[in-house]
């Protein structure tokens, strides 16, 4: 079982991905973290953002938020993956060979959680300078932040799962992940802090998962836990639960 | 390994019996009652027409199909207990493409490879060697899959599926997409597996490579396998002895002269056995079949005097596995045979 996983997973990384796409996960998040960190940070001055009872500056909020959105871009090929196998009939040739339905689900899984942890941590790298100053992270803060990053990983990479096994066309495809990723990005904690927003604003983005996930990745990395932190893990891991049930079901379902 | 099954005597590598499968309670039966025994070290080929039922058999006997009801044997054991098992010693060749489309044609043999278990790096070296030299690949060696043709990315799959050992190989529709010489190539290479003991499940639309391969051969129609034989013994029991005569003439062909034909075969034919009928081919060829050739010869060619045509060839030739296919999906009383006796089970 465990052989038949790994097997899978290893497939995954050297087969299903695209690399212009690994390229691009990496390249993304570093444009904002440099390029948008370092302009918006010159516009607004001095002024520092609240985290719990902290105040960091605007670079190291970014920075932060990106390790959340970057594990959110790197899951998100676990759709590609399904996707590419489903159309190049792939899914169905694993099936004949000795790998079950089980064992493809648990090797996608693997392989988001992998892809989502590998893009949040070159953001860690790449990025922490911009946030020396600031970090400060315990024991006990850690596992909040890698917690949200493995659970931000199921949620997102079994959100793009369902996506590809219900929808048939490429051009759709493309159009409805585009507009996923400009509500989750923008409409999300990861780029400006949730409070003084106007309320409905405010409500939308505590509607948008990635909110949650990069709230709890921050907490964790500047150790600002507290009661809210508690809450909204508790809300993304049943959301994510949700979420991989349904894509386990839709790859189940899925047609060979 | 495949030595050694194939001197088990007293074991089929597939068993099938009473299989059915229906896709929705209100549905007719995709697949309904059928039986046979797939011996070891044999191609058995099991051909019909499109929509008879083969592509859902074979997706059963490849367990991504699970029937309604019957029970299948492959090596001696529960299909349904011991998929996984079972699977790590088969190969499947699907009717539709499947590739790595990131990939090279190099690449990615040595990823299935890897996944088939091959773990030694040399071993599967060697063997995409193999592989690329004998399917005439190797000039698609550094080539991405997504960059070939259809052909070329069929004959890839072909050649992928001998990167590992196997007893079974299930080959839906393999050809489809190759060129003749890809084809005989592959049908040899086929051969010559077999000789050395693997067993093969073969579905094809194409007759030659039927009669080429198979050993023995079950026709499926509506669900039911409505005939099952050798190829040859096909022809015998199916064939009911008819013959095609083929005739070329210097002179454009009449109608008139193609009616008088018709109806002088049509009187020397058995009462009982009418089953006599003419092709024009083009203006100046045509093709008569008829069960007593013999006798009819000579009555074409007295009208073909009489009528002041000249013959440029003449030809008499036993039926094809194609005209004897045609023949039994054709024939509503060997089909209405089966599907009238509800009890009795399609055996082979």
């Amino acid at each position: 079982m465990i052989g038949s996983i790994l097997l899978l997973v290893y497939r995954n990384l050297v087969a299903a991905i695209d690399k212009i796409f690994l390229v691009w996960i990496v390249a993304f998040p570093i444009v904002y973290i440099f390029v948008v960190g370092y302009s918006y940070s010159a516009l607004i001055g001095d002024q520092s953002i609240k985290i719990g009872t902290l105040s960091v500056t605007y670079t190291s909020f970014l920075t932060a938020g990106m390790i959340g959105f970057n594990a959110m871009n790197g899951s998100s090929v676990a759709g590609s993956i399904v996707w590419n196998d489903k159309r190049n009939g792939m899914f169905q040739q694993l099936l004949v060979m000795r790998f079950s339905k089980v064992h493809y689900i648990i090797g996608n899984l693997v392989t988001i959680i992998l892809i989502g942890l590998a893009s949040a941590g070159i953001i860690i790298l790449i990025g922490f300078p911009t946030m020396s100053e600031d970090i400060n992270i315990t024991l006990w803060s850690i596992p909040y932040t890698v917690y949200a990053l493995v659970i931000g990983s199921i949620f997102f990479g079994s959100f793009a799962i369902i996506l590809s096994t219900k929808i048939r066309s490429s051009e759709t495809h493309n159009v409805i992940n585009n507009g996923l990723f400009l509500f989750f990005s923008f409409i999300s904690s990861a780029f400006y802090p949730a409070h003084g927003l106007p309320v409905l604003l405010s409500a939308a983005f505590y509607i948008n998962p990635l909110t949650y996930i990069v709230d709890i990745s921050r907490a964790g990395i500047f150790s600002q836990i507290d009661a809210f932190t508690n809450i909204e893990v508790l809300i993304i891991s049943i959301l994510a639960a949700t979420v991989f049930m349904i894509a386990t079901r839709s790859m189940v379902s899925m047609k060979v | 390994m495949r030595t050694m099954l194939s001197k088990i005597q007293n074991e089929h590598c597939i068993s099938v019996s009473n299989l059915r499968k229906r896709y929705g309670k209100n549905i007719a039966y995709a697949v309904n009652d059928i039986t046979f025994n797939v011996e070891y070290g044999t191609v058995f080929g099991f051909l019909g027409p499109n929509g008879a039922g083969k592509t859902t058999t074979l997706r059963i006997l490849t367990t991504l199909l699970r029937q309604s009801s019957g029970s299948i044997y492959v090596f001696g054991k529960d299909l349904m207990k011991n998929q996984l098992e079972i699977k790590k010693r088969i190969g499947v060749v699907s009717q539709n493409p499947s590739f790595e489309a990131n990939l090279t044609v190099e690449r990615a043999l040595d990823l299935y490879g890897i996944l088939w278990g091959l773990k030694d790096k040399k071993i599967r070296k060697e063997k995409i060697n193999e592989i690329l030299n004998t399917f005439d690949l190797e000039s698609l060696r550094n080539v991405k899959n997504d960059e070939l043709s259809i052909g070329q990315r069929r004959r890839v799959q072909v050649a992928r599926e001998f990167i590992h050992e196997m007893d079974l190989l299930f080959l839906d529709e393999p050809t489809v997409g190759l060129d003749p010489s890809a084809r005989r190539l592959f049908l040899d290479y086929i051969k010559n597996q077999v000789e050395m003991g693997l067993t093969v499940f073969f579905t094809t639309h194409i007759m030659e490579e039927a009669e080429y391969l198979c050993d023995k051969i079950a026709i499926i129609d509506r669900g039911k396998i409505i005939a099952f034989d050798t190829p040859t013994g096909l022809k015998q029991k199916h064939g009911k002895g008819a013959k095609t005569i083929e005739l070329t003439f210097k002179d454009i062909l009449s109608k008139s002269f193609i009616q008088l034909l018709n109806t002088t075969i049509s009187k020397k034919q058995d009462s009982g056995n009418n089953n006599s009928y003419i092709d024009l081919n083009g203006t100046h060829t045509i093709t008569i079949t008829v069960n007593n050739a013999e006798e009819i010869i000579s009555e074409v060619l007295k009208l073909v005097y009489e009528n002041g045509l000249e013959i440029e060839s003449i030809s008499i030739n036993r039926p094809s596995l194609e005209e004897v296919f045609l023949s039994i999906v054709n024939n509503d009383d060997l089909r209405n045979e089966q599907s009238n006796d509800g009890e009795r089970t399609t055996k082979c």
